[in-house]
């Protein structure tokens, strides 16, 4: 069972910004979430992981891959789709699909063809293949992203931010593509959006200005916030005095009211009613405490 | 609304990448055209390199080459907002059609125009450039550039912008675009070629597009004085040049607007295709899934190695071929190199045609289109190494398994390959020109061997180098600055004297090339040396792996750090294969450069010959005594590029006083094994000069002889750094006495001539003949101090298979130990100037009234020869029935490679000729001059003209040599083909003494003083010569002729000038024809006559008074071009015609009376009485009077 092992990893760029800072994390076959907002530094530790970057200390070993020392060697195991990826011009998806084939390692021309045309049925491309990637929509983008990064059945999968931009019917599609893939490798899925991990991820982490603030199992940190998250609808007026008598952890319109969540391990009384906590709540109030030591 | 456009059109394009990187490259090479001394355009000695004619030649030649980037420009200022779909968005808006489109238009061509003051700044920076000469530059005139900037260059950026925006507009397709600039181009190179024909000044200059044609015909003839201070003036067909083009250029501007559609978009071709091509792909079926079959695994072997790389390259490569600038690119290479090309078998000024033979075009080629490429490999190493960051797919490649190298090396690969295929285009533009030319024999291996695979090799090296440097740099532009900095450099460092191709990147000797010799043993050198290079860049290319950005991380620093641990391996092994291979090769490169060979620099070469001047000059006037008698024994090593000369002289003081010292002087680099003269003692010998004086133990009494006896070797070990022996080829020796045998003196003839060095190593301005008639110059003939006439004795012996050939007769052959040796002498005495040359030869001979008429040829290269043997017979009769008995019963015409000249020589019954002329002339064309028998008449000629009459080496020697030489072609050629010819003939002549008058280095001397000046002594003597036979009559020139000949042939000292010419001349003429020849031969004399107002009117007879209007003039001009009115008052040739003795259709039928009547200066009117009515009337209808506007001297006749 392959497992990926990151150690005090800490990467910090030429500017002086510090993206990563100690982490240590293990992260088991299936897919697993790593949920941030951005500028936590998820990317960052993607393409740490990724191989795109060297980090400043620290360790990632894959299985008995040192990652760090070497790279070449995951890549052969690798599937990568970054968060934001251009393609050349002029080129079908076709083409492209079968040069990435011919880059990870697949010589055999008619076992090559064979990979590429079920990933392009798999990723429902089949009917625009012959099309300038260039003219892709953005769902139809990510969904080459994740074919070529498929090639090969990779046993380790990094994607970055595949959902951001798609509208919900294109989410969909690609969360289930996700959800297919094989339980026998490991898939880091990063994101900012809740539902993606929340849908999806047995196992999660969420991070926050370069740390790990919260590891586990979805289920389990939900669980671990019964009984402390209490809501209340405001005035617009009342925020402020709210903000500074209790833990408020996220706040949204609701009917032109403002709903607040606090945590609270007791009933702060003021008509707030204890609610039923979601992974929502789990990664707000997360974050909080990160936000206001910052 | 219309401004705002325009505007932000404007900021729009000066911010896109082409404009900046085209400002960048026109600056540069208008820099370099000022800067660099290898390249003059329009500057001589004496036009300055600032002068306005040099600025407006530069400006007319970039603004041609401008309208590349003005399409670039110009051209997608409508068509993006369709590909972006933008153009529905601005469609919705109030905004009006007109704004929208000239605004638009506007914008863009204002940011061309801008980008085109590069031109004059680059012209300015490099008339700053702190190495130039202050004294070949003039006063820096701010309005000079203006004026070609305004008035030259961008009505061209105005017209070419103007179409480019229509053809795109209109077509909405950027493809026509580029057609249209490439058609436009060739175009535009054709009708300038076509149209510099002499004739066609007026139709260039009102219709050759870009206004090259109007300027030229403006200051065709300008003088120095005036190029260096004038710009002509905004009137006639310049004017009307103006305005028919900018006419254009708005009618254009009218159609595009006539023809655009404004609110065209959603049923445009475009969405139609896109409709199309989605229907087309849904309709295949899925392909159904086995789900049985195994799925493919990553395998990382040899296989898969191969595959990634042949995957790489060919993904590099179509991103490159499929990029529409690469055909832009290329289109501009093939279109500069069209015109070259095309042109390459117009030779000379005659309007001579040779064969396209495979080597004409290699050499046209090797103009633009090796820079061009350079430009591509350049410009794609950039995009390529850049391209993955750039279209942001480095992130998903860089992740992949694909080791390294599978990116460093496809993309070296894809460059090579786009290098070789651009390079191949050009071939075949080459053979399609070829075919054209009705020439088919097409030597592909010869394209092949001669260019693409030494250029293509020298160009991948720059792109290793490109694309190292791309690897380090931390951006594109960075990466293509360094190698602008680099291309530079290679100009600047050989300017300032580093010239070694050991550290000049990618530099190694030239290879000439000859259809005689082919490649010979030059390619050795030059492989040599790519060798060296190639382990270099090998050095680089591993670097380039070591160093490669992968990922995200594109700091240097961290890369370099990781250099040792990326360098072991496979990778320190092929570095360490560059580096042996580098340090080998380099090794023995030096050993034949620096230690078998001289290293030599022009810059040392000129300091050398300063030098020489500084220690020897003043022993020029010292006595010497004469060669009288020549004994000498050349063994020529053909392949081994060596000759040992053993000679003996009998020398012979003619001098009235005793001679105590020897000076002996040899060429530079001939090894003098041993010289023995009786009785001398070496008091000095100058080592690096070659230059030794010896002492006589008795002075040479006044009439004494002493034998000299020497053994010289002249040889080229190895291979040399610059500068290969030309002379001594495989297949094609051709070597000068002077270089294989001592003189005696000093003479002039290594001195340096260019004025601008000769002040830099402090030496007089310019070293100028004795002046005509100066005392002690007819002691000296002018081919050489140490001699008057000789008796030779020369034997040649060389390689069995080859045939050698000396100046005399062939007294005996003999072949032993596959070595051949044949002895020549002369019974009649020659001048002390010959050759001997060897060379696989097919001979052809006829005996012709006792002379045996014999050609020396390859046998690739017949086509001439009977034509020379026919000219050789015609000379021959005429010249022995009006000037003397030949001398010899043998006249021998030999080839010889091209490289070692482009010339025929007259040695006495010897004529070498050069396969680059017209031994590959092109006679099908029978309109054409026949240049085979001009030339060989000429060349004939001079067995009378030099080698029975030579003349004093003071002012006008040449003029008995080289001028009667032309006169007797010219009889040859009148006699041959008739007057009309002649006219064609004298027509050339006119206009390339007219030409050449404004480019003169020294003053411009009446034919009577010329100082050794081509463009006088030919040009000017045939026209001079021509004339004064049709006025004192063709019979009293060769009584003259004959006068002078019976007087001085092969005699001397005292040798004659052109005074003696002259009076004999002066003898044979009337008295009304004494100040004609005082102004054909002592002055410089102009004419300026106009005709106009012609009219006939039909008399009760039937027949015709003609009328017409002469205004003339004639003028003096002075050595810089100054002019004077003079009384003219002399009797011309008036004509009337049926067709302008200027067209085509004119011959001696279309003539319907010449007569001779009185000219004078002014105003006058001239009558004929004539048969028939005229359609034109004129002055010296076979344009023997110098007169820069000939064709105005014939009018059109109104008939009434």
């Amino acid at each position: 069972m392959p497992s990926l092992v990151i150690d005090q990893l800490t990467h910090v760029y030429p500017n002086g910004v510090k993206a990563l800072n100690g982490i240590s994390l293990t992260i088991p076959n299936g897919l697993y979430g790593l949920l941030g907002p951005n500028g936590a530094g998820k990317s960052t530790l993607m393409r740490d992981i990724a191989t795109l970057q060297a980090p400043t200390s620290g360790s990632i070993c894959f299985d008995d891959i040192d990652v760090v020392a070497d790279p070449q060697k995951l890549r052969r195991t690798l599937g990568y789709l970054p968060q934001d990826f251009g393609v050349y011009p002029r080129v079908s998806a076709y083409d492209m699909l079968e040069h990435m084939a011919v880059l990870k390692g697949l010589a055999d021309g008619k076992a090559r063809r064979e990979t590429v045309e079920r990933l392009l049925n798999q990723t429902n491309l089949w009917n625009v293949r012959k099309k300038a990637l260039a003219s892709f929509s953005g769902g139809m983008r990510q969904r080459f992203g994740i074919a070529q990064a498929l090639i090969g059945d990779p046993s380790l999968i990094i994607v970055d931010e595949p959902t951001a931009g798609l509208d919900p019917e294109e989410r969909l599609r690609f969360l289930n593509l996700l959800a297919e893939i094989g339980e026998n490798v490991v898939v880091i899925l990063s994101t900012h959006i809740v539902e993606d991990v929340s849908d999806l991820c047995p196992r999660m982490a969420i991070i926050a200005e370069g740390r790990i603030v919260r590891e586990g199992e979805p289920a389990a940190l939900i669980a671990g916030l019964k009984g402390r998250i209490w809501t209340k609808a405001l005035s617009r007026d009342e925020l402020t005095a709210c903000r500074a008598a209790h833990q408020v952890i996220s706040t949204r319109l609701f009917a032109g009211k403002t709903v607040v969540n606090v945590l609270s391990d007791t009933d702060p009384g003021e008509g707030f009613t204890q609610a039923a906590g979601g992974l929502e709540d789990v990664y707000f109030s997360s974050l909080s405490p990160a936000r206001q030591a910052a | 609304m219309f401004g705002k456009i325009a505007w932000f059109e404007f900021r729009y394009q000066t911010r896109q990448v082409v404009f900046w990187v085209a400002v960048v490259i026109f600056a540069l090479l208008a820099f370099g055209s000022v800067a660099s001394d290898n390249v003059r355009i329009g500057a001589t000695d004496n036009v300055h390199k600032n002068a306005p004619f040099v600025i407006g030649a530069t400006t007319l030649i970039f603004a041609e080459l401008y309208m590349f980037v003005v399409a670039a420009l110009v051209a997608n200022v409508i068509v993006r907002d369709e590909e972006t779909g933008f153009g529905g968005i601005i469609r919705s808006t109030r905004i009006s059609k007109a704004d929208y489109l000239y605004g638009r238009f506007l914008g863009a061509f204002g940011a061309a125009l801008v980008g085109f003051l590069a031109v004059p700044f680059g012209l300015w920076l490099g008339a700053s450039a702190w190495w130039i000469d202050h004294e070949t530059l003039g006063p820096f005139v701010l309005f000079h550039y203006a004026w070609a900037y305004l008035v030259l260059g961008a009505p061209v950026v105005f017209l070419t912008a103007a179409l480019f925006f229509t053809v795109t507009t209109v077509t909405r397709s950027m493809m026509w675009t580029y057609v249209g600039v490439v058609v436009l181009f060739v175009a535009g190179q054709v009708m300038g070629v076509v149209l510099s024909r002499p004739g066609y000044e007026h139709i260039a200059a009102l219709w050759e597009p870009f206004g090259a044609g109007a300027y030229g015909a403006a200051v065709r003839y300008w003088t120095p004085s005036e190029r260096n201070t004038q710009v002509p003036a905004i009137a006639g067909d310049f004017l009307a040049h103006l305005l028919i083009w900018l006419s254009v250029a708005f009618g254009l501007l009218a159609a595009a607007y006539a023809l655009f559609r404004f609110q065209a978009s959603g049923s445009g071709r475009r969405s139609r295709r896109r409709a199309v091509a989605l229907a087309e792909s849904t309709d295949a079926a899925p392909p159904q899934a086995a789900p049985s079959s195994p799925r493919a695994r990553p395998v990382f072997d040899a296989r898969t190695a191969r595959a990634q790389l042949w995957a790489r390259t060919k993904l590099d490569a179509a991103q490159v071929f499929k990029s529409p600038a690469y055909f832009v690119l290329l289109g501009l290479a093939a279109a500069a190199s069209v015109g070259n090309l095309w042109f390459s078998t117009e030779v000379g000024s005659y309007g001579g045609k040779i064969y396209p033979v495979t080597r004409v075009m290699v050499q046209a080629l090797s103009g633009v289109f090796p820079f061009m490429t350079l430009i591509i490999a350049t410009y794609y190493a950039g995009e390529l190494v850049w391209r993955e960051k750039e279209r942001r797919t480095h992130e998903i490649i860089d992740a992949t398994p694909a080791p390294d190298w599978t990116f460093v090396l496809p993309k070296t690969l894809a460059i090579s390959i786009v290098t070789i295929s651009t390079l191949l285009a050009g071939v075949v533009v080459s053979i399609v020109t070829q075919a054209l030319r009705g020439y088919f024999d097409f030597q592909i291996g010869d394209y092949l061997v001669w260019w693409v695979i030494p250029t293509g090799i020298d160009l991948m090296l720059i792109a290793a180098l490109a694309i190292f440097v791309q690897a380090l740099v931390p951006h594109k532009f960075v990466g293509w600055a360094v190698m602008v900095v680099y291309l530079i450099s290679t100009i600047v460092l050989s300017n300032i004297g580093f010239e070694d191709n050991l550290y000049q990147y990618g530099g190694g000797p030239a290879t000439p090339v000859s259809d005689m010799n082919g490649l010979g043993h030059y390619w050795i050198g030059s492989y040599w040396f790519r060798l060296y290079w190639s382990g270099f860049a090998l050095i680089l290319l591993v670097l380039t792996y070591a160093l490669w950005r992968r990922g995200t991380e594109s700091r240097l620093r961290p890369r370099l750090r990781q250099l040792p641990r990326r360098l072991t391996g496979a990778a320190g092994a092929v570095l360490g294969l560059g580096i042996a291979v580098f340090v080998a090769t380099g090794a023995w490169a030096f050993y034949n450069t620096h230690v078998l060979n001289p290293y030599r620099t022009s810059l040392g070469d000129d300091k050398w010959a300063a030098d020489y001047e500084r220690q020897f000059l003043r022993y020029e006037s010292l006595p010497q005594p004469k060669i009288a008698k020549v004994k000498l024994d050349v063994q020529i090593w053909p392949h081994q590029t060596r000759v040992v000369a053993r000679g003996v002289y009998l020398i012979q003081n003619r001098t009235a006083q005793p001679i105590s010292q020897l000076h002996v002087r040899f060429v530079r680099d001939l090894e003098v094994n041993a010289l023995a003269i009786p009785g001398a003692r070496l008091v000095k010998d100058f080592g690096p000069y070659n230059y030794r004086i010896y002492a006589l133990d008795r002075p040479m009494q006044p009439g004494e002889v002493l034998p000299m006896a020497f053994i010289t070797t002249m040889q080229q070990q190895g291979f040399r750094n610059s500068g290969a022996m030309l002379r001594i080829m495989d297949n094609g020796a051709f070597v000068n006495e002077e270089d294989l045998r001592p003189h005696l003196g000093m003479d002039r003839s290594f001195l340096l001539q260019d004025r601008a060095k000769r002040r830099k190593y402090g030496l007089p301005e310019e070293l100028r003949m004795p002046k005509l008639g100066a005392p002690g110059a007819d002691q000296f003939n002018y081919i050489g101090h140490d001699a008057d006439w000789v008796t030779a004795d020369i034997t040649v012996t060389t390689d069995a298979d080859q045939i050698p050939v000396a100046p005399g007769y062939q007294v005996s052959q003999s072949v032993a130990n596959g070595r051949r040796t044949v002895r020549f002498v002369t019974d009649s005495p020659i001048l002390d100037f010959f050759s001997a040359q060897s060379a696989r030869y097919a001979v052809s001979t006829v005996p012709y009234k006792g002379v045996n008429i014999s050609v020396y040829y390859t046998p690739q290269h017949p086509w001439n020869v009977g034509r020379i043997q026919k000219a050789m017979q015609a000379g021959l009769d005429y010249y022995q029935a009006n000037f003397s008995p030949y001398q010899f019963h043998q006249v021998r015409v030999l080839e010889f490679p091209a490289p070692q000249g482009s010339f025929a020589e007259s040695f006495a019954n010897t004529i070498p000729w050069s396969e680059g002329i017209f031994f590959i002339a092109d006679n099908r064309d029978p309109e054409r001059i026949d240049m085979v028998t001009y030339v060989g008449a000429h060349e004939l000629g001079h067995q009378w003209w030099a080698h029975q009459l030579i003349g004093a080496d003071e002012q006008g020697s040449t003029v008995l040599s080289e001028t009667l030489a032309q006169y007797s072609a010219a009889m040859v050629m009148k006699h041959m083909y008739g007057p009309d010819m002649m006219r064609k003939f004298l027509k050339f002549e006119l206009d390339s003494y007219l030409r050449a008058r404004g480019c003169d280095v020294l003053a411009e001397q009446p034919l009577e003083r010329v100082e050794n000046q081509p463009y006088i002594h030919y040009r000017k003597g045939s026209l001079v010569m021509y004339r004064l036979q049709d006025e004192i009559g063709e019979d009293a020139v060769n009584r003259a002729l004959r006068h002078l000949l019976h007087d001085y042939a092969f005699k001397g000292p005292p040798y004659p000038t052109s005074a003696e010419l002259v009076k004999d001349l002066r003898a044979e003429a009337p008295a009304d024809k004494q100040q004609l020849i005082t102004d054909l031969f002592e002055r410089i004399t102009l004419y300026n006559v106009k005709a106009s107002h012609g009219v006939a009117r039909r008399r009760p007879d039937g027949r015709w008074d003609l009328t017409f209007t002469v205004d003339a003039r004639k003028v003096y001009a002075d050595g810089s071009g100054h002019e004077t009115p003079t009384p003219m008052n002399e009797t011309l040739d008036v004509g009337a015609f049926d067709v302008d003795p200027g067209d085509p259709g004119y011959n001696q039928s279309k003539v319907i009376a010449v007569q001779r009547v009185p000219i004078h200066s002014g105003v006058q009117t001239v009558t004929m009485v004539l048969s028939r009515a005229p359609k034109f009337a004129g002055v010296d209808p076979f344009a023997e009077l110098i007169d820069r506007d000939a064709a105005a001297a014939i009018t059109k006749v109104a008939s009434q």
